[in-house]
């Protein structure tokens, strides 16, 4: 086997209610002409995105997940192997900002406890439209003890900041227990993907196209 | 830029300025946005016949028809963490997609579901 080019593999969740914009956090509105062909018409299902952080190189895999997916049918499979869980509300809708405590409650139920998660209120470039200020976003992120941002797929605020934090958050959380410096870990940011790939968390890519110790570390 | 005869021979060439010991001798970027696709050194050049659909699809074409374009070298990526940046599709027969996971531009290659290996097209990504 190849030798290892990197020396953390994290896993990333995006996960929210459907049109709080998941898949536009994960597929950029670019200018670009080309994203409105071939690919976007088929959908990104994950990104193998690289950062170095703290001299180490880490791979971050981020996957979209389904909104439509209601709260009570995301399941233990689908939550799997993820160290990372972005949670996404709308600042425009008030309803997607009241249903983050009924993700928390499934992720505190399905994920791994150890997994790292923060909030984003996306959509921040609609000013005009917000309806949940930026306080609240901050008091329930407290409240959790998690981490909290506002971000803009569109215009492209805050998204690479949020996913360099969440990894360091992870860093941090998984560097005391690095005694073993030969075995990269895997870590997980949980993206929120759309329907069809929930519906069949069967499909998340797994172990095979992972480092070794990949199916030692989702197990345990 | 000058002459074109000379561009024919760059052409012909390819191989031997970008392939070493069989690998990509230079990093593979997006020739859009120059995102980081692969490190040098990190891939295998293969030869390989497949059709993948263009990057930019004629607006003027018949609903639901995909215009493709065979594709004979590419880069044999066995390990999918291999890639620095890469966006994957969804499944679509048995393979996926692969984009450039900043600027979105693809396919830039494929993902084959029953093996795991990935292919990237030369002539869709720029060597830097
Ligand atoms: N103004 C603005 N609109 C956004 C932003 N992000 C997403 N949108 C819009 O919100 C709508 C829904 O975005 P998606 O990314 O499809 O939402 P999703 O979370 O993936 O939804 P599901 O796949 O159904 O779970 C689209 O019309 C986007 O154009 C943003 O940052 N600003
Ligand atoms: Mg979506
Ligand atoms: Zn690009």
């Amino acid at each position: 086997m190849a030798k290892k080019t990197y020396d953390l593999l994290f896993k990333l969740l995006l996960i929210g209610d459907s049109g709080v914009g998941k898949t536009c956090i994960l597929f950029r509105f670019s200018d670009n002409h080309f994203t409105t062909t071939f690919i976007s018409t088929i959908g990104i299902d994950f990104k193998i995105k690289t950062v170095e952080l703290r001299g180490k190189k880490i791979k971050l895999q981020i996957w979209d997940t389904a909104g439509q997916e209601r709260f009570h049918t995301i399941t233990t499979s689908y939550y799997r192997g993820a160290m990372g869980i972005m949670l996404v509300y709308d600042i425009t809708n008030e309803k997607t900002f009241d249903d983050i405590v009924k993700w928390l409650r499934n992720i505190d139920e399905h994920a791994n406890e150890d997994v790292e998660k923060m909030i984003l209120g996306n959509k921040c470039d609609m000013e005009e439209k917000r309806v949940v200020s930026k306080e609240r976003g901050e008091a329930i992120a407290r409240e959790h003890g998690i981490r909290f941002m506002e971000t803009s797929a569109k215009a492209n605020i805050n998204i690479d900041r949020a996913f360099s934090e969440l990894a360091e958050a992870i860093l941090d959380k998984t560097s005391g227990r690095e005694a073993d410096a030969d075995h990269a870990r895997i870590a997980t940011v949980a993206y929120c993907t759309s329907a069809a790939v929930a519906a069949s968390a069967a499909h998340m890519p797994e172990p095979e196209g992972a480092p070794d110790n990949f199916a030692k570390t989702l197990a345990f | 830029m000058s002459e074109v005869e000379n561009s024919e021979v760059a052409v012909e060439n390819d191989q031997k300025d970008y392939v070493e010991d069989g690998k990509n001798k230079l990093n593979v970027k997006c020739k859009f946005c120059g995102s980081k696709i692969l490190d040098k050194k990190s891939a295998k050049y293969i030869t390989l016949e497949k059709d993948l659909p263009l990057m930019q699809q004629d607006n003027n074409r018949k609903e639901g028809e995909i215009q493709n374009e065979q594709i004979k070298e590419f880069y044999h990526v066995e390990n999918m963490y291999t890639f620095e940046n890469i966006g994957f599709t969804h499944t679509v027969a048995n393979c996926k997609y692969l984009s450039c996971a900043d600027c979105d531009a693809g396919p830039v290659g494929f993902y084959d579901m029953d093996t795991k290996h990935s292919y990237v097209a030369l002539s869709r990504i720029e060597h830097a």
